[in-house]
Parts: C-alpha cells; structure tokens; sequence
C-alpha cells in the first residue's frame, strides 16, 4: 500500500509548470526501463496464457530420484525437494499468481472507486458515512484483516485475492473520492453543471474520464502490491494449498532449503521483484502521461 | 558475539588449531561451565508433565524433573532413579516403591512418599476443579497410599501393566506440592514448574526463550549413570526459532550450539561441516497415514487395502529422507517392544491396486479419477505441522496415488479450521499421524476411541461420526493396556499389528526419528527412550 | 477553529467505535474455538467431557448484543480479557510485546527517513545523469522487493554468510539491526519519493532562480525549502505508513524470532484467540485514529490554503 498515494493518487499538487514538458515526446525518457517493464511484464502474461511453450516439465509431478539439483543447462533453476523442475513452476505459477493479483485488484478496483465516486459525487453526509467506514478499513492493520477474511471464508486463490482486495478498497476509495472532487471543482464541470446536465450525465462525461488516468495508474500499482500481499500471506501459511506452484507458496517453501539450495526461494523471489518493479514502472510512466 | 569478537575470531581459531594437539589427550574428560545455546522449533505450550509429550514441552520437563524409575534407552530396561526398589504383585494392581532419601525439589521442599503420592494422585485421576487432565501413561489408576516417609504404594482398580515404565517416561516427572496447587492454565509459565531436576528455570520470556542454570546441589541422578552431582553445564538457554534456515544457518555459523529439527536434505551439509547428527528414534507408532472409515469412500477394506498397495514407501524415503528415518515394517517401529515384521504386508503393487480398487466397483472417469456411483474417489488430508516435511509426503503419495485414479488434496489450513475438520471423517477422510513412546502401550494411545482415537470411532472424540466403530480392535487394545502377563500382552500387540494391517487401518511410512544436530565441540548429549534430549551429561569442549 | 478540532475528535472517537464493532462481529463469525485449538492437542489427553469443562469455565454467557456490550464496556474499563491459548490476561502479554514493537517501528522509521534523505539527495546530487536516474528508482525496487524475502536474505547474507551479525542471543543493539534495516525499507520507499518530488517541484520555482542569481548556492537553497514542501505529503500518507509499519512488524517479527506485538497477532489469529484479536485491533485503531487527527490538526496549521477545512482527511 505505499506507493500508492505517492506515485498516483494524492500528489496532485505537481505544478502545472511541469507538465508541458513532460509530455513532450522524448525518446529517451521512453527509458530502456520502461521498454524492460513490458516485456518483462509481457513475459509473465506469456508464461501464463502459455506455459507450454517455455518448458517441457510437469510442474506438479516430480521426478523421485531428481530431487535438489542445483541449476543446470537441464534444469535451468534447479529442481525443488520432490524433483520438480523450478523453472516449469514459476512458468506455470504465473497464471495463479498474475490471475490472483487481478481478481484482487479488481475487487479493490470495483467496491473502492464505486464508494468513492459515489462519496465524491453525492457529497454531503452520504460522504462523510462512506468515508468514515473507509477509515474504519483503514485502521484495521491490513494484514489482520487479511488473514480474518481467509479463515472466514477458507483456503484458495481465489479467496486469498478476496482477502487482499478487501484491504485495498480503502485506497481506492480514497484516490478516487479526491479526484471526483477535484475534478467537481473544476470550472467546465461547474459550467456543464450550470448548463443544465444532469448529475449522471456530468459524472459520465467529465468527471468519470478526468479521473480515470490516475487511477489506472494507481491499479497497476496496486497490482504490484496484491503479488507481494498474496506472497506474504503464502509466507505467513495462508496461501494457496499444495501443490499450487503460485510464487508466494514457492519462495514461502523454497525458504527452508536456503542452507541447502538457497536458489529455490532466491529465483522466484527475484521473479515476483521484477513484476512488481515493472507494474510499478509503468504505473508510472501513466501516471506522467497525464 | 559483538562484531569484535567475530573480527577477531581467526586469530583465535589460529590459537585454537596450535594448542588442539595438546588438548586432544584430556578431550574426553568432561569440563564443567559454559551455557548451551539451544535452538527449539516450537515455544513451549504447557508444562504440566503428562504433557510431555508434545516435544518442545518433553524437551524443557526432561531437565527440571526427574522421574522414580530411568528407563535405559539402549536395553529398555527399567532401573532406579529417584525409587531406589520397587515392587509389583501377581496381577499387576498393586505398586510399592522405596524412595532415594535427601531429594528435595528445588524450592527446598522435600520429594518424600507424600509428595510422590500427590502427584499421581493427579496423574492418574485429574483434577476437576484445577482442569488437570489424566495423564495418557497412568491406565485404570485407583489410589495411593503412604506408609512411611520413604515408602509410597499405589492401588489401580484393574491390571496396569504398564505403569512400571510409565513412572520412567517425560510425562511422570515429579513436580513441588506448589506447582500442582496451580490451576492447570497457570503451567504455561515455565517459572512455575518447580521439580527436582539437574537444572531449574531461571528466566523465561515467553514463547520466545528461556533461561536454565544448574542446581549445585543436585545429587540424585540415575543410580547406573557414571556421572553423578551436579550437571556440567551452568546453563542452557532455549531460543525458539521457527524459521529451518535460521536455526540451521545459526549452527552452522558458530551461534547456536545444538538444535532440534533438522530436516533430512540439510544432513550433508551438517555432517560436510563436521557437525554431528543426532536421530534418535522415537520407538513409537510409525510415521503413517491413517483412514476415517466413517467416511464411505474408505469404508471399504479393498480401497484402503488398494490405497496402501499404491504408496511406495521405498521412493518416500529416498526422495525426501535420509538413512536415519528407516522404511516402515510394521505399525510400530522395529526398536519399539512387541514389533512383529509385517515387511511382506506393505508391499508395493499397482496392478494388484488396481485390480482391488475395480473389485470395490471403482472405475476410471474421464479425467482419470476413480468414481462409484457418481461418487468420486477424492479423498482429503491435513498436513501435519510437527511432522518432518509432511507436507512434501503427502505430495509425493498425492502424485503416487494418481497412478491409481485417486486423488489426494493436501490442505495446509489454519489451526483453527484444521482441529475442527480432523474430527469429521467427511472433511478429512485420511490424516496423516505418529506418536512416540517406549511402551506396548503406546499403540493403544494411538489407536483407542478414548485416547486418540486416530481412525475417529463413535464413542471417542469426536461427535460426528456416524456409525463406525471396531469392537475387535478395541478388545485387542484394552488387553494392551490390562493384560499383566508379559507374554500375553506383547501377543495383544503382536495382534493389533496384525489386525491393523489387515484391515489396512493404517500405511505405515517411515520409523520417524527426532532429528538434532550439535555443534563438534558439544560432548555428552543422551536421549531418553524416545528422543527428548537430556542435558545432565553434556559439556562443551571448547 | 474549536468546533471543527471538536467534530473532528468526534468523529475520531466513532471511527474508533467502528473498529471496535466491525472486529467484534468479524471475529465472532470465525469457525473454529480457541479452546479447542489449544485442549484437543492429544498430549493433553483429555476427554471430550473435559474440553467441554474448560469450555464453559471460559464461555461469556448470553446474547451475542450482551456479550458484544459487555465486552465494550470491559474494555472502556482497560479490561482486555483474558488469553485462552497463552493462559494470561490480554494486558499482560500486551504488556510484554508491546514495548518491542514500539521499539523496532520506531527505529525502523527513523532509519527509513535517513535512507530517503540519503536517497533523495543522491538523486539531485549524484554526478553522473544515468547515476541520478539509478538512484530515482531505487524506491520502486524498495517496494517491490518481499519484506519477509528481504529479511531470510539479510540474514542469509549479513549472519551467516559473512558473520558481522548475529542473530542468535546476540546484544541489546546487535538484535535490532537487520529487523530495523529489513523494515525500513519498504518504509523508506514512499517517503524518498516524496523529497525527490519535492526536490523537482523546487527547482522550478522562480524564487530558487532569484535565489540563484543572487549568488546564493543552490544547493543551500534547496534544502532549506525542500523540507518544508515535504512535509505536507508526508503528513498526508503518515496513516498509511502507520499500516505499513505494523504490517512490516509482523512478517518482521517473524521472521527474525523477534517478539511483539506483530508475531503475537498472527499467532492469535491461528489459534483464533479473540480476546487477543480484539485489543490488537483496537489499540492499532487508536493508533491510527490518533495518528490522522493530529496530522488533520496539523494540517491547517502548516497549510494556511487549508484554514477552511474542505472535509477530505486525505
């Protein structure tokens, strides 16, 4: 949850006087990072629609006998303690892990900028309800919430991404009620109010639009963070069941080979840094475009 | 360790590899001083001795209490420690033992007849309004009696054949007249625990670490042990630390100097670095998955008998083992008293798998799975936490069972949905199980509705289960736990082996030993009948 | 000026209350019971009757609305209850765990704050360009990295591999310092982000040009200003930190074998010890109630833009 006010939602405040050039096209600041950003985010979107292609190995069935090999032009991360080969778990976790952080988002996506927009829109004490619960969401430790909601509604992927998106709603909320607002205030949204449309129709046209930039930026951030909370609760034993290759579950049970095979919980942890750092990147790069 | 002394820390090693050849003559004479860093899995839940069995609290209780009887863990015989002599009548009801005079616990009270008479008293009875439990190793327990200071006899209401060793295990020790008025809940506080033992509690932080020091005074160890008087070390200090790597990693790095729970694929790392393994072995009821048969799927002999035909143990041990944890030839380890090899029972055969599970009218499905009447044969297992690497096992045995059509879920749920689940044979229809003990009894307490009640019968545990219930079985187990001819009773457990196996109640995997590892330089580490280690003996040679 | 400082403890003081019911009903629709959990450990070998003993000695009687009232009442009283699965009152172990967790988050955030300043004038001071980029996105790796990964590597490598720390019984200090680093991080991230946004937003002020052609350096100049544009988002996402402190605390405290408050928390979600539970939560509610009052009070004062309070906490 850190980037997120920072990076997207709540800053604003940036001068005007900045943004013009920003926006001029240069070719160098469409960095060697952000064209690393997608394709290592392009990657994992390949690695989860198509598995097959990039490995040969079951990631579910191992091979007894082949246990903690370390990496090898066969094994190219090594193999896991029942003879899995890694590499084929991380290719076919990408799918758990990438669709777990979305259904996440989205559910954080959904419920929060809908109690924001309508807090933002409708104003008044309808606001300030909406945005008290938000803070009760909010000082609830993140975490605890988390794991209450998992034991609630037991183990899986999918509710883990429940359990994770239930605490990104107030984020949400918040970033998208500060832009409704803003954009509220502005003087076309004031003009097209006093030009007789009508409080749907000004949502629709202007304010929606005006306020979708920062917060798609603010979804890929949070995409990133739904990756780690999901590893996290993998870590603390709340994750997906076995043998589910999600990559939480395999830095969670790789870490305690780290004095044997310190490569079965490094590899994978180093994967889910480089999503996590391109969603991050090209949170940014939106965020700019503004 | 501050960071000077780890900068400095090769010269000293210099140092030390100069002068080794001078101290190799006297390396075998133990030295006294120097505190034990030990490094535990799991923090202690309750120290109330009958729940020693749970080894983190085993491993602290074995230190601050001694116990009447020492049970010498190589012959399994029982000798004299805190009764200097013992007797027992024909029929096994009635026990008299002498007591060693001058033994005081630790807060000077004296360990007499009375002290002893109190402390089975609750052992063997409970206590309702202080919540104690009765103790799993004192059966059919009726009263005590003090004749003289020195002299305590106990009555049961029917033969307890058993007791003898039982007053030898963790869960006997003995324990201050202070201690037991304390209200069961009150014992989680290892400063509370007043025994008589070669160490006592001096600071405890709980869940987190604890504090022993010798007690100078001590001077009634086991009557056969060489060493007697005080214990060598000043002090052990328990740090429980979750993580394997850290407590491995902390070993090998010089900052821990023995821990338990050493996972079978870091051994050759332990030992390449010249640290020693220790893997006792628990002598209990082996490392095992056990079946619910309330739940229809298993209800059948075929498909457990199938199922058990299907697991390969041999490919078990080898890829996810080490020498120390021995392929399972019976339901009970091969060291424990009454084993009877059953090797030719627990073969591996798919085809005869196959070939019972069509026979109960299981066929494939598309997707491969066996299905009865719609019914698919998708059965469910908890891992277990304190099992080593269960949850691998059962991975391993998920992808062996699949060749066969059935299918294995491996939950790894919280305690709180765990504990639930396991009493309903519908939600856990197989569950992984072991317990450790050095008596025939020991396959009682796993396998009876009262006690453990590993398979869930009506009548024991749990209040959901329907109708399943084996009579034979708990005939054959009750005379375990009565029968007081010698004879006899290893027969009742050579039976229940039998009968086990033949109901295919149980796939026993592996003998599971505890698992430590210590430092080269720590010397005189014993390990009580089943694994707790015993710190009495050991110095630091360093 | 008294009213608006008055509405808003009000509404501190419901969203408190908020807390404290949300959690309530949360935790009672939790399946399993600590008792349970804890007695029906076999060692203990007790019966089912036994269980069912314990269980009544510790039940609340009553209505779910009387044992929710009643447990309010308790704690507007300070009475936290009583710890199933540690056999202690809640205040005795909140007593023990506390202070440590106090300690490292406190220590954790100011050596975040010494990592952002570090980061942030590295980012405008750095010679080189391609140097100053690097340094920019330092705190996007900084959250994207796994806190406990983080942390087992710190150890791995700083421990074990090169023995500079220990992590076993090591002294009063030596234990703080891969907890602090592992947690500072992902606290650092947010806040070298804010003071390199700052830095940018500076620059392009025309009275730093002023300044400049005054003959003043610039680089003086910068810093006087940057902390002073900094603070106001810093105020703003301080509830946020707050969160990501306890949350770092947890998996911190894990994985170093620490104790406190974090490790506490998971366990007692584990072993579903709902007295535990609900002082957790609300003791971290206040925590976070209060944090967002005194930055609400603060912000007008810092801010005179905001004299009129447009009723955004955000």
């Amino acid at each position: 949850m850190t980037t997120l006010e920072t990076s997207a939602g709540l800053l604003p405040a940036r001068t005007a006087a900045k943004e013009p050039a920003r926006r001029t096209f240069r070719l160098s600041h469409i960095s060697f990072g952000l064209v690393l950003a997608w394709l290592i985010l392009g990657t994992a979107l390949l690695w989860a629609i198509a598995p097959g292609l990039f490995t040969i190995y079951n990631p579910i069935e191992g091979v007894p006998g082949g246990q903690l090999k370390p990496p090898s032009a066969l094994h190219l991360l090594g193999t896991d303690s029942l003879g899995r080969d890694l590499f084929a778990r991380i290719v076919h976790g990408a799918v758990h892990s990438l669709s777990g952080a979305v259904a996440a988002v989205t559910v954080g996506l959904v419920v929060g900028t809908g109690l924001g927009l309508f807090a933002g829109a409708i104003g008044g004490r309808i606001d300030a309800v909406i945005m008290r619960f938000v803070d009760v969401l909010l000082s609830v430790p993140t975490l605890l919430l988390s794991l209450s909601i998992i034991i609630l509604l037991g183990f899986g992927t999918l509710n883990a991404a429940i359990a994770v998106g239930a605490t990104a709603i107030a984020g949400f909320a918040r970033l998208m009620r500060s832009e409704v607002v803003r954009v509220r205030r502005a003087d076309y949204v004031e003009a097209a109010f006093g030009s007789g449309g009508t409080f749907w129709n000004v949502l629709r046209r202007h304010i929606l639009p005006n306020s979708l930039t920062s917060v798609i930026a603010y979804t890929a951030v949070q995409f990133g963070w739904a990756i780690l909370q999901l590893s996290t609760l993998g870590f603390l034993g709340y994750g997906a069941p076995p043998p589910t290759p999600e990559w939480g579950l395999l830095i969670a049970e790789g870490r305690n080979y780290l004095a044997t095979a310190w490569w079965l919980t490094a590899a994978p942890g180093f994967v889910v840094v480089a999503v996590v750092l391109s969603a991050n990147r090209i949170s940014q790069s939106i965020g700019r475009g503004r | 360790m501050t960071l000077r002394k780890h900068l400095l820390a090769p010269v000293f090693a210099l140092a030390a590899a100069v002068s080794l050849s001078a101290i190799a003559a006297a390396a075998d004479t133990p030295v006294q001083g120097g505190t034990l860093v030990y490094l535990e899995q799991q923090a202690h839940t309750n120290l109330y001795p009958p729940a020693g069995g749970f080894y983190p609290n085993g491993g602290i209780l074995n230190q601050i209490t001694d116990k009447l009887t020492y049970q010498n863990p190589q012959t399994l015989e029982i000798e004299p420690w805190l009764a200097q002599s013992w007797e027992v009548n024909a029929d096994a009801t009635q026990y008299t033992f002498k007591l060693r005079p001058g033994v005081t616990f630790s807060d000077g009270s004296p360990l007499d007849a009375a002290a002893v008479a109190k402390n089975f008293d609750i052992f063997g009875l409970g206590d309702k309004t202080l919540k104690y439990p009765v103790s799993e190793v004192v059966n059919n327990y009726d009263r005590s009696e003090v004749i003289d200071p020195l002299t305590v006899k106990f009555y049961f209401k029917k033969p307890s054949p058993g007791f003898l060793q039982g007053t030898a295990v963790i869960g006997s020790g003995l324990v201050s007249l202070k201690t037991l008025a304390l209200p069961f809940d009150q014992l989680g506080d290892a400063t509370k625990i007043i025994g008589s033992g070669p160490f006592v509690v001096a600071s405890e932080t709980l869940g987190k670490e604890l504090t022993l020091k010798a007690r100078p005074d001590y001077n009634w160890g086991p009557a056969k042990f060489e060493h007697q008087g005080r214990a060598y070390l000043d002090g052990i200090k328990y740090i429980v630390t979750g993580e394997d790597s850290v407590r491995i990693g902390a070993l090998l790095a010089g900052q821990a100097d023995f821990i338990r729970q050493v996972q079978a694929y870091d051994e050759p790392q332990v030992e390449g670095q010249g640290f020693k393994i220790y893997a006792p072995s628990t002598r209990g009821v082996n490392n095992s998955i056990v079946f619910r048969p309330d739940n229809q799927l298993v209800a059948d002999v075929r498909v457990r008998k199938a199922l058990s035909l299907a697991t390969n143990r041999k490919e078990i041990v080898s890829t996810l083992f080490s020498k120390n944890y021995p392929v399972a030839t019976s339901v009970i380890a091969s060291t424990a008293i009454g084993y009877k090899d059953h090797s030719a029972d627990l073969g591996f055969d798919l085809d005869k798998a196959r070939q019972l599970l069509d026979e109960a009218g299981y066929v494939a499905g598309p997707d491969g799975t066996r299905a009865k009447d719609g019914k698919k044969l998708v059965l469910t297992a908890y891992e277990s936490l304190p099992q080593p690497q269960n949850r691998a096992t059962l991975q391993l045995i998920a992808q062996q069972w699949a060749k066969v059509g059935v299918k294995l879920n491996v939950l790894a749920g919280d305690a709180g949905s765990r504990t639930v689940d396991d009493l309903d044979p519908q939600k856990t229809s197989v569950s992984p199980a072991m317990v450790g003990r050095a008596d025939p009894d020991v396959i009682k307490s796993q396998f009876y509705p009262k006690n453990r009640d590993a398979l869930r019968q009506k009548g024991g545990g749990s209040d959901k289960i329907q109708s399943f219930v084996d009579d034979k079985l708990n005939g054959i187990l009750e005379e375990i736990a009565s029968q007081p001819d010698k004879q006899k009773r290893l027969q009742a457990v050579a039976d229940a082996q039998a009968y086990l196996l033949e109901q295919a109640y149980a796939i026993p995997i592996f003998e599971e030993p505890q698992a430590f590892a210590g430092a080269p330089y720590v010397k005189g580490i014993a390990f009580e009948a089943v694994g707790r280690p015993s710190f009495y003996n050991v110095w630091l040679a360093k | 000026m008294t009213r608006y400082i008055l509405s808003r403890i009000g509404q501190a003081l419901l969203v408190l209350w908020a807390a404290f019911t949300l959690s309530f009903l949360l935790l009672q629709a939790m399946p399993g019971d600590a008792v349970l959990i804890k007695f029906l450990n076999p060692d203990y070998g007790l019966s089912p009757e036994q269980i069912q003993a314990i269980r009544e000695a510790y039940a609340v009687d009553g209505t779910l609305l009387t044992q929710y009232l009643k447990t309010l009442a308790n704690f507007l009283k300070g009475d936290f209850g009583y710890s199933i699965q540690a056999g202690v009152p809640v205040s005795a172990q909140l007593a023990v765990n506390l202070p440590p967790t106090l300690m490292l988050a406190a220590l954790g955030f100011a050596a975040a704050v010494g990592l952002a300043v570090l980061i942030a004038a590295l980012s405008s001071l750095a010679p080189f360009a391609w140097l100053r980029n690097l340094v920019q996105s330092i705190p996007s790796l900084f959250v994207s990295v796994p806190v406990f990964w983080l942390g087992i590597m710190l150890i791995q490598i700083f421990s074990f591999r090169l023995k500079l720390v220990s992590v076993i019984n090591p002294g009063p200090w030596e234990s703080l310092v891969l907890p602090v680093a592992t947690l500072s991080v992902p606290i650092a991230a947010p806040l070298a982000q804010i003071l390199i946004r700052s830095i940018d937003e500076i620059r392009t002020r025309p009275f730093i040009a002023v300044a400049v052609a005054k003959g003043a350096t610039q680089r003086r100049i910068l810093w006087r200003h940057v902390a002073g544009n900094a603070i106001l988002p810093a105020l703003t996402i301080a509830g946020v930190l707050f969160g990501e402190l306890i949350a770092g605390a947890v998996v911190t405290e894990t994985v170093f074998g620490l104790n406190g408050i974090g490790v506490l928390t998971e366990k007692a979600v584990g072993n579903q010890d709902l007295s535990v539970l609900q002082a957790v939560v609300v003791i971290s509610a206040a925590a976070f109630v209060t944090i967002n009052l005194l930055v609400d009070l603060l912000y007008p004062i810092l801010d005179p833009r905001l004299r009129t309070p447009s009723g955004a906490t955000a």
